[in-house]
């Protein structure tokens, strides 16, 4: 492995932008939960419900 | 406190994930007018539906230029009228009530859907579009005949609901 993924608090990761720990592959993998999650309720709220007939409106 | 970026990021998602959902319900609500089915009727007499105005004869009637009431009586094991007849591009008002236990009042396929308490009278008011035929089905487990309660709702034309004649009553 070409680095420890243990944090490393204070040293040097205080502050700034350069993170010591960037899980990418979790945020990769979230992003996509994410995408499905918003596309889902989209089709299911804008094309399954409100795209039925007969919407209840009173 | 140190919060990791990638933190950072997901916390903002999750806010904007949470907006989102309320921002489509407040959209469905104000935009095409999606409305809940709301306990604004009061109780009635499920013995006695017979000599209600209303249920006595169950039946659609036109109560404004494009408005239309419609009263159906669910029971086991149908509901009342059958079909129920109302016409195209027009608003329609279905008043339900039970003469007996809990029935539901689905018309399959579409939005239109409410459970029919007895002593109450259940309010959805929808807008027909074309002229369909649409099944509707009893949802709430009403009895040993709950599996064949079910009715049809017709949505013809308007010269053909003003036409009807007896066929609907």
């Amino acid at each position: 492995m070409a680095r420890s993924e243990t944090a490393r608090a204070d040293t040097d990761d205080v502050g700034g932008d350069g993170e010591e720990f960037d899980p990418i592959g979790t945020l990769t993998l979230i992003g996509i939960y994410f995408v499905i999650l918003v596309l889902a309720w989209v089709y299911i709220y804008f094309v399954e419900f409100l795209g039925r007939d007969l919407v209840v409106v009173g | 406190m140190h919060i990791h970026a990638y933190e950072k990021l997901w916390l903002a998602l999750s806010i904007v994930l949470i907006l989102a959902l309320i921002g489509t319900v407040t959209y469905g609500a104000v935009g095409p007018g999606v409305a809940m089915v709301a306990d604004s009727q009061s109780t009635i007499d499920p013995a006695a539906l017979d000599e209600d105005e209303r249920f006595s004869e169950p039946r659609v009637e036109q109560v404004g230029e494009n408005e239309y009431e419609a009263y159906v009586v669910a029971r086991q094991f149908g509901f009342q009228p059958d079909p129920i007849v109302v016409p195209a591009n027009s608003t329609v008002t279905f008043y339900v009530t039970s003469a007996d236990v809990i029935h539901g009042f689905e018309v399959v396929g579409t939005s239109a859907n409410t459970m029919v308490v007895p002593g109450e009278v259940s309010e959805i008011t929808v807008e027909t579009d074309e002229p369909t035929e649409y099944g509707i089905v009893c949802n709430e487990y009403c009895g040993a005949g709950h599996h064949v309660m079910q009715g049809k709702l017709h949505v013809v034309s308007q010269s053909q609901f003003e036409n009807r004649g007896g066929d609907s009553a």
